[in-house]
């Protein structure tokens, strides 16, 4: 799997490129809240919420440098749902390194996603993120497109 | 929604997770996801499950021997377990305060 067959699971409507929230907590919430507002499927909210916090009680998904990957299964959802958000300020999501995390990408699946093709796009996102100079431009992108045509090129 | 399903739905997606860490943890291992908190996952799993009607608990738990999954979503007015056909008026009274189950396969129907 690549990045582009990652990006046919998210949409304009699913990207937040300037979050508010300055806490781990709230921008779990801000996330959460995107994904409801963006997708015409998803509309439980404490659902999903209370399963991104589960998952973060396993070990926090802010992995990669400045990059947090909050993931999970849940029965609120229907298909492989991906949304993209970016933080100017960068917020402290329990990173491996210490440092702040200023990209995330939520991937979140039904359960019955038995390709495990949230992993493969994990493991595609996750490779592709290590990239310094993609961060770097990901972080000024001005819009959905500019940044999904980053993120999508070699 | 009723609360007991709520609490249902939260119990199956933790122990989703909880299966993914234990099936697919090496895989996550790799691109560098830490799992130290498995055990923390799963005493939420057991502080979730203590909260819900023993009854309700028994059930869920023989749903999910025999089918993996004991609650499912009702999508297109389908029982996403047996595709069976869920009628119109069982899908207005979801909010009233009884777990619907479908009556062709018996498990727990969630409208998401
Ligand atoms: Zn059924």
């Amino acid at each position: 799997m690549d990045i582009a067959d990652v990006l046919k699971h998210t949409s304009p409507d699913l990207f937040l490129p300037d979050l508010q929230a300055t806490d781990k907590p709230g921008v779990l919430v801000e996330l959460v809240q995107g994904l409801v507002a963006g997708s015409p499927t998803i509309s439980k909210q404490d659902a999903v919420l209370q399963m991104l916090e589960s998952r973060e009680a396993l070990g926090s998904t802010a992995v990669g440098p400045g990059v947090a990957f909050p993931h999970g299964r849940t029965l609120a959802v229907q298909k492989l749902t991906v949304l993209i958000a970016r933080s100017k300020a960068g917020v402290d999501f329990d990173s491996v390194d210490g440092e702040k995390t200023h990209l995330f990408f939520v991937l979140i699946a039904p359960p019955q996603d038995s390709g495990h093709k949230y992993i493969k796009s994990l493991a595609a996102l996750t490779d592709r993120l290590q990239d310094d100079a993609l961060r770097q431009r990901l972080m000024e992108a001005d819009d959905f497109d500019a940044f999904c045509t980053a993120l999508g090129g070699d | 929604m009723h609360p007991e399903l709520q609490k249902l739905v939260l119990l199956q997606d933790i122990e989703a997770n909880i299966r993914e860490a234990e099936e697919q943890g090496e895989e996550l291992k790799e691109l560098g996801f830490n799992l130290d908190g498995l055990n923390q996952l799963k005493e939420r799993a057991e502080a979730m499950a203590g909260e819900i009607n023993p009854r309700h608990l028994a059930y869920y738990r023989r749903l999910t021997r025999r089918f993996g999954h004991a609650v499912v979503p009702v999508i297109d007015n389908l029982c996403t377990g047996c595709f069976a056909n869920i009628p119109a008026q069982f899908v207005s009274a979801t909010n009233e305060n009884l777990l619907q189950k479908c009556e062709s396969c018996g498990r727990i129907l969630y409208w998401p």
